[in-house]
């Protein structure tokens, strides 16, 4: 079923179900400026240019990956491995838990070249090894921070402190909304805990309304999207429309457009009600997708989130964030590598074949990384218990991404021979921005929003790239 | 950032200036017929980000010597033509630079990027031409009291804000509106000023007195009772900690909880006290340094104390407290002058003319203060001590007959303990350290020769201390750490976030005797812990020469513990002992308060876990002992032999010094120890360049010269009369709070890039009778007077309901010639629902509580705590007592736009989602209220119709009118489906005894809890 058939389907539904979806053509009538401001808000509104993607999915792998368990192969690490990297390498970087002259720890996994493309790919990814031509790899990754909290609230918000609006936000803030059943901005989780927070799907200055709905793995998907105990859909609808008559009522006496808006959110509410059960609903889904993701329809896991946002992206949400923490390996980077590949490689792989197979690769863009990288030395610590571990290292890192319009088979970037410091095609998490962008059709600079007398950017003040070189 | 093109807002307040003098509209939008040029409005503006970076104050970049930011400089004389020569385009330098071709001349040069639009050069032509004047921009300039206006219909006016209000109104021929409804005007003055509806009771009585009175009086009666309510502290407490960015935990990563209620509990204190709002600000920022400063003043500076606290291991502490610091600036500076003084942070300000160098002056004024925690007397806390320590020395006196039958008689174990502790006892000399320094803290020698650390402490502290004189023979070191009031948890360490509050890490500790270094035999201490496992701590792993690992002593705060260090050969005569430590694992955590004591005993020493006195009793023989000393020594022999360890818990446990709860405050630095402010490039924390002196910024009043530069002569000079932003900034906050928008439109920009006001003469009218003392006929500074001189005004009592014209005319109402229709905010919304539904606590003040809220809200954030709902009438009490946890807030504050408490917030958004829907119908809060308002309305056991309009009042404060057939309707059709069973009314009541009936108005609750209405005042 397409996203039109569902719609059709859902409203249908609804209209025959409740009688007050006529709500909005009545209320066309009426000079609105408020609801005329919430319908402007989301209402599809044109790209800058000509973008390939209609929709992000946003693997975003809290905690950093080790990328040089990863992607990024680095041999002479483990020939110095138990000797200290040359100072002139560190130069004056801080570290959050080593200290500069901590011995090199070599990599923990084999590397082999892979596709058509020979793109290296450690044996921790063996799904993703085999779709190596459907993905771009970048190793040059950098960015400011190195702290959890400050560099996701940086990879999201383009800026380190809480307070500025999220990516997903920008985005609906320049694209609109393609559903009116659903939000345009999701965010789902999985794993421990994110350091970052709410702020990391927040609206910061722009309109509350764009802040990322956040999905839940358990209990209601959307919250209050249920009933309440023993309420039935026909006191339900009965209820919406009482509310909305007596609104009515409300709107003819005062003339306040806020109230027509105010009616044109319930009936957003009431179809919220039908098609979030619709959308968690799997039934529609063959068993060999759900094997291709290996996930199980009912259980919440990494898998039924990348299935859940190929069907989000199919009915027209404009931005999906899965946020799946727990790489931060500070102790035992083996183990930590093994453990969460085991849970996203064979789901991310397959959400890009899947969304491959059923023609949304191009126009879907799926990016995969966390928010700064691991130190090429060790992290042994006795008091800590720590042993065998990696620290943060904010000076080089490897993502991925796909779809969209980015080149595939194609690997962006180099690092010196430890892994420390690009040296080729350097990216700050800025560019990726940027290229996000425009992967959507928005230029980073353009999009912009003014307050207090200065236009604010996602990519903040410094001079930033689309990476030209892996866009079409 | 790049600059703005600011056509539409001067368009819109073009447009706005003409619509008050009733133009036609189509003369309006011809933006191109400019009436005369406003400086302000349209010249600084493209000075400012085209010419300033180079010709601006900032000296260090200035070209060609020329500045354009003042008139003085850029009409002087200069070789060759003045850069403008006021009248003459022709002749002035500036004119021809911006309009040549040739690019060695033309400005702005080619390679800054920046071009002049056609429409820019030509506005700075017309400017030229009308004498090239420079204005001041108007907040900058301190107001004055303005005669209210004459009005034609006077009769209608009640008070002087009517006058300017209606002055304008007649102006653009508008028509006011009439008064609005006795019961919506009660309703819409009680949301206002205490934040709740009225209650049936409160509007019977003013049904009373409308008919035994007047109107006017009734009504009068009721504002002053609402400005009585302990209520009223509450809502309006609400508004202060948005700007105050007040919550319960420390935000980023870990957010772990915070204890800070108690400055939110003052607020709501000080703000029902009616505090001038010049005292408010003063003990907000600078309570501790006022004359004997009193608790109260003193949690009154947790203003500046709700900054954020990263608590992620591995983060440099000193980085985030500029941060902290950074944040303190630019929320003075919206709170209190209304100005983004934040975004001189990097660079000098792009428009207002705040540079650089006075963003980090007026740090410098915030930066001097240590950050201690506050404890808060408890006399319930202190009873149950003292009742304890009774209890435990009954214990005590009884411990002897717990000894286990079938050992060694008690007293022979005794004896052979004595023996043996004071075999191991040494006499300790302490030593007086001659000399000490560290890379930050600020060490310093107390009475009794312990040193005390305060000040900054980094993630590696390194102390060294020089101790002279010295006896010959030195066998060992003592090292006590020591607890203090001073200190997180009362130390010994100072760690203060991250780790555990009051503990250390010592990784190092090393010695040296007048130069050389000395080797340590043995380390042993009295006490060890490590917070991460079981990973070994110990005062050995302290002389490792591995700094990772060490001694801490996680779990006993509070408490002395020591460590004995013996030399491997004891010193000869040696004139200078040394002592090195270093402190730290990934956050900071330095010990706070020790002492070094040194022997020249023989008997390898060991550190044990005894009072100082005990250490001294024991050195005592025998013979020489009292027997209250001796007493002593049997009693800590009990509470220490192995054979009594359980019982004697009991005892150690009643002993332990209360957990008094703290909050965070603010302490003025020794005058010894400033802690200096830099300039810092591009706003970096790595780039700190030179040091820079307490001011304020040049544009405003001067500060006094008598003055001190600290925060307390900060707070005075915001407040000053000679301020022309803090007044105006208030009242104009206060005018939003009433009128939903407010008289300068952008609450938290009075900037040059702020919008202009509607009514200036108002907002100057009520910002002088603001600061006017009450002797002279002002308000003093009182925000009950100006809340009421707002409330009885004709413009609040207007109607809301507003013609199609008018709507048409002037569409966001900024002449208010109707009274605004306002969602009401999250805070209000839950706790009118709550009143509703006879759930709502009155207690007020204490830690944050926790209602419920659906499952899995801040599982999401870091460490995936649940959300575990208070029990009782905690779940019912005051929205503004809620728990609030930065990183996961409270899903239905969230949802109706609450702040987080991250950022300063002077206007928050007024949202109307699908999301508020779902709450409104779905959420598990509105379900408890409707089902116990469901109770209630069952219970009242009458017709149908009387129990709608019974219904109807509670929730909307008035009787319902169509709609009344439409609810009895709704009424019947639930009733049977819940009579026959179509429905559970069991499931739909949440209780078994009369369901249906329950079942029935606890969904006629739901339908009346949606409504817009009711999220609403009217």
């Amino acid at each position: 079923m397409n996203e039109t058939q569902t719609m059709n389907l859902t409203r249908r539904h609804f209209l025959a179900n409740s009688g007050i979806g006529l709500g909005s053509a009545a209320l066309a009538g009426l000079t609105s400026t408020a609801a005329g401001r919430d319908r402007d808000l989301f209402a599809p509104k044109p790209p800058h240019t000509a973008g390939n993607a209609k929709a992000v999915i946003h693997l975003f792998m809290a905690g950093a990956p080790s990328q040089l368990e990863l992607f990024d192969h680095k041999p002479l690490l483990a020939k110095l491995e138990g000797t200290p990297l040359p100072p002139k390498i560190i130069g004056d970087q801080r570290y959050a838990f080593i200290r500069r002259d901590a011995a090199v720890l070599g990599p923990r996994f084999g590397f082999k070249r892979r596709g058509e493309c020979g793109a290296e790919i450690s044996d921790a990814l063996p799904h993703l090894a085999e779709i190596a031509d459907d993905i771009c790899i970048l190793k040059s990754v950098h960015t400011d921070q190195f702290n959890h909290a400050p560099a996701q609230i940086f990879f999201n918000t383009g800026f380190a402190q809480p307070g500025r609006p999220s990516i997903g936000t920008w985005v609906l803030y320049g694209l609109g909304s393609a559903t009116q059943n659903l939000p345009a901005f999701v965010v789902m989780s999985t794993g421990s805990g994110l350091s970052g927070g709410s702020t990391l799907w927040s609206s910061g200055f722009l309109p509350t309304k764009y802040t990322g709905v956040r999905f839940r793995s358990e209990g209601d998907p959307i919250l209050n999207v249920s009933n309440p105990p023993g309420v039935d859909a026909k006191l339900q609808r009965d209820t919406f429309r009482l509310i909305e008559q007596l609104n009515r009522k409300q709107l003819e006496k005062t003339g306040d457009a806020e109230i027509a808006g105010r009616i044109s959110a319930f009936e957003m509410a009431a179809r919220l009600q039908l098609s979030a059960p619709e959308l968690m609903d799997f039934k529609g889904e063959t068993s060999e997708t759900l094997k291709l993701y290996g996930c199980d329809p009912v259980k919440p896991s990494f898998a039924r989130a990348c299935l859940l946002a190929r069907r989000m992206v199919e009915r027209g949400v404009r931005y999906v964030t899965i946020f799946h923490s727990g790489w931060d390996a500070h102790s035992n980077v083996e183990g930590n590598v093994r453990r969460n590949a085991k849970i996203v490689d064979q789901a991310s792989a397959a959400l890009v074949s899947d969304l491959k197979r059923t023609g949304l690769l191009d126009e879907t863009l799926v990016i995969w990384g966390g928010e700064f990288g691991r130190t090429p030395m060790v992290e042994t610590n006795p008091a800590l218990g720590r042993a065998l571990g990696r620290d943060h290292h904010p000076q080089a890192f490897s993502m991925w991404m796909a779809g969209g319009g980015i080149k595939t088979g194609t690997t962006f970037g180099k690092t010196d021979d430890f892994g420390f410091h690009p040296i080729e095609n350097r990216v700050h998490v800025q560019d990726v921005q940027a290229t996000i962008l425009h992967s959507l059709g928005l230029d980073h600079k353009r999009l912009t929003f003014p307050r207090n007398g200065l236009d604010f950017r996602l990519t903040g003040v410094e001079e930033r790239h689309v990476i030209r070189e892996i866009v079409s | 950032m790049t600059h703005r093109n600011h056509k539409s807002r001067a368009a819109a307040s073009l447009l706005f200036g003409a619509l008050v003098s009733c133009c036609a509209a189509s003369e309006l939008r011809a933006a191109d017929k400019l009436p005369s040029v406003n400086f302000n409005r349209d010249i600084r503006p493209i000075l400012t980000s085209k010419c300033f970076a180079c010709h601006g104050p900032d000296a260090g970049s200035r070209q060609a010597e020329l500045r354009l930011d003042r008139e003085q400089d850029a009409h002087a004389k200069r070789d060759g033509s003045p850069a403008i020569a006021p009248g003459s385009p022709r002749k002035s330098e500036l004119f021809s630079r911006i309009t040549s071709r040739d690019a060695d001349l033309q400005m702005p040069p080619k390679e800054t990027g920046k071009t002049l639009s056609p429409r820019e050069i030509e506005l700075i032509r017309r400017w030229i031409v009308e004498g090239a004047k420079y204005t001041r921009h108007w907040a900058f300039i301190k107001p004055r009291l303005p005669k209210p206006p004459a009005v034609i219909n006077a009769e209608w006016t009640r008070n002087e804000i009517d006058r300017f209000i209606l002055a304008e109104i007649e102006r653009a021929q508008f028509r006011r509106s009439r008064q609005a409804d006795n019961f919506t005007l009660l309703r819409r003055v009680s949301l206002d000023l205490i934040g709740l509806p009225p209650t049936s009771k409160q509007m019977a009585a003013f049904r009373t007195d409308v008919r035994e009175l007047s109107f006017d009086k009734a009504y009068e009666k009721q504002v002053d009772r609402l400005l009585k309510s302990p209520r009223y502290g509450e809502r309006w407490a609400r508004r202060w900690l948005d700007l105050a960015r007040y919550a319960d935990t420390n935000g980023y990563e870990k957010d772990r909880t915070r204890s800070i209620w108690a400055y939110r509990d003052w607020v709501i204190a000080a703000l029902n006290r009616d505090m001038p709002f010049d005292q408010f600000t003063i003990e907000q920022l600078a309570g501790d340094l006022l004359p004997d400063a009193t608790l109260s003043q003193k949690i009154a500076t947790g203003f500046h104390r709700n900054t954020m606290l990263n608590e992620e291991g591995g983060i440099d502490p000193l980085e985030f407290r500029f941060h902290a610091m950074v944040d303190r600036v630019s929320t003075t500076g919206t709170t209190w002058l209304g100005l983004t003084i934040g975004c001189a942070q990097c660079h000098s300000h792009k428009y207002d003319p705040i540079s650089h160098h006075d963003y980090y002056r007026l740090m410098a004024f915030l930066n001097n203060a240590d950050e201690p925690e506050q404890d808060l007397p408890d006399a319930a806390l202190v009873a149950r001590h003292r009742a304890g320590l009774k209890r435990a020395q009954q214990l005590l006196a009884a411990l002897p007959s717990k000894w286990p039958t079938g050992k060694t008689n008690i007293a022979d174990r005794f004896g052979a303990w004595l023996k043996r502790e004071r075999q191991r006892t040494v006499r300790w000399q302490t030593l007086r350290p001659v000399q000490m320094t560290s890379n930050l803290p600020l060490l310093t020698v107390q009475k009794d020769d312990s040193v005390f650390a305060s000040g900054d402490t980094a993630k590696v502290d390194v102390y060294e201390l020089e101790f002279q004189p010295l006896r010959p023979g030195i066998t060992a070191i003592l090292l006590e750490a020591m607890p203090d009031d001073r200190l997180p948890e009362h130390g010994p360490g100072s760690t203060y976030y991250e780790g555990t509050r009051g503990d250390f890490f010592l990784g190092e500790f090393q010695t040296s005797a007048d130069g050389k270094p000395l080797k340590i035999a043995t380390a042993t201490h009295s006490y060890a812990r490590n917070r991460y496992g079981t990973n070994p701590v110990s005062a050995r792993l302290a002389t490792d020469n591995d700094p990772q690992t060490g001694w801490s002593v996680h779990g006993r705060q509070g408490e002395r513990h020591t460590a004995v260090f013996v030399l491997k050969q004891p010193l000869g005569d040696v004139k200078s002992l040394t002592v090195k430590m270093l402190f730290g694992r990934h956050f900071a955590s330095s010990l706070g308060r020790f002492r070094i004591s040194v022997t020249t005993a023989k008997n390898e020493p060991v550190a044990r876990d005894f009072p100082l006195d005990i250490e001294r009793l024991l050195a005592i023989p025998d013979r020489r002992l009292s027997k209250i000393e001796r007493q002593r020594l049997y009693e800590t022999f009990l509470l220490t032999t192995p054979e009594l360890v359980k019982h004697a818990k009991q005892i150690l446990t009643l002993r332990k010094r209360p957990d008094f709860p703290t909050t965070l405050v603010m302490r003025e630095r020794p005058a010894n120890h400033p802690r200096p402010t830099f300039l810092h490039k591009r706003g970096e924390f790595l780039q700190p360049s030179i040091a820079v002196k307490a001011n304020v910024p040049e544009v405003l009043h001067a500060f006094p010269k008598t003055a001190r530069r600290n925060r307390l002569g900060l707070a005075i000079w915001l407040v000053s009369a000679e301020n022309p932003l803090t007044a105006r900034v208030v009242v104009n906050r206060h005018w939003a709070a009433f009128f939903g928008t407010g008289i300068v439109e952008t609450l938290d920009d009075f900037g040059l890039q702020g919008s202009r006001p509607s009514h200036p003469k108002l907002l100057d009218w009520l910002a002088v009778q603001l600061m006017t003392p009450s002797d002279r006929g002002g308000m003093g500074w009182s925000i009950k007077r100006l809340h009421k001189r707002i409330v009885m005004s004709a413009t609040y009592r207007q109607s809301s309901l507003v013609q199609k014209k008018t709507l048409e005319r002037d569409p966001s109402n900024r002449l208010l010639s109707y009274a605004p229709r306002i969602r009401v905010e999250a805070e209000v919304l839950r706790d009118s629902v709550l009143q509703a539904a006879g759930l709502l606590s009155t207690t007020m003040g204490g830690p944050g509580v926790r209602p419920p809220q659906p499952r899995g809200v801040t599982e999401v954030a870091y460490g995936g705590q649940k959300w575990v709902a208070s029990t009782g009438e905690n779940r019912h009490r005051r929205s503004v007592y809620t728990f609030i946890k930065r990183t996961a807030p409270f899903a239905m504050y969230r949802t109706f736009d609450a702040s987080s408490g991250e950022s300063c917030i002077a206007r928050r958004d007024r949202s109307n989602t699908p999301l508020q829907a779902l709450t409104l119908l779905n959420d598990v809060m509105f379900t408890e209220a409707a089902q116990a308002m469901g109770r209630h309305l069952a219970d009242v056991k009458q017709d149908d119709a009387k129990t709608v309009i019974h219904a109807f009042r509670r929730v909307l404060s008035r009787n319902p009118s169509l709609e009344f057939k439409m609810l009895l309707d709704f009424v019947d059709t639930q009733r049977a489906r819940f009579k026959t069973n179509q429905l559970d009314p069991v499931k739909i009541a949440g209780q078994k005894e009369n369901a249906v009936e329950v079942a029935v108005w606890t969904s006629v609750a739901r339908v009346l809890f949606g409504l817009d209405e009711t999220v609403t005042r009217n």
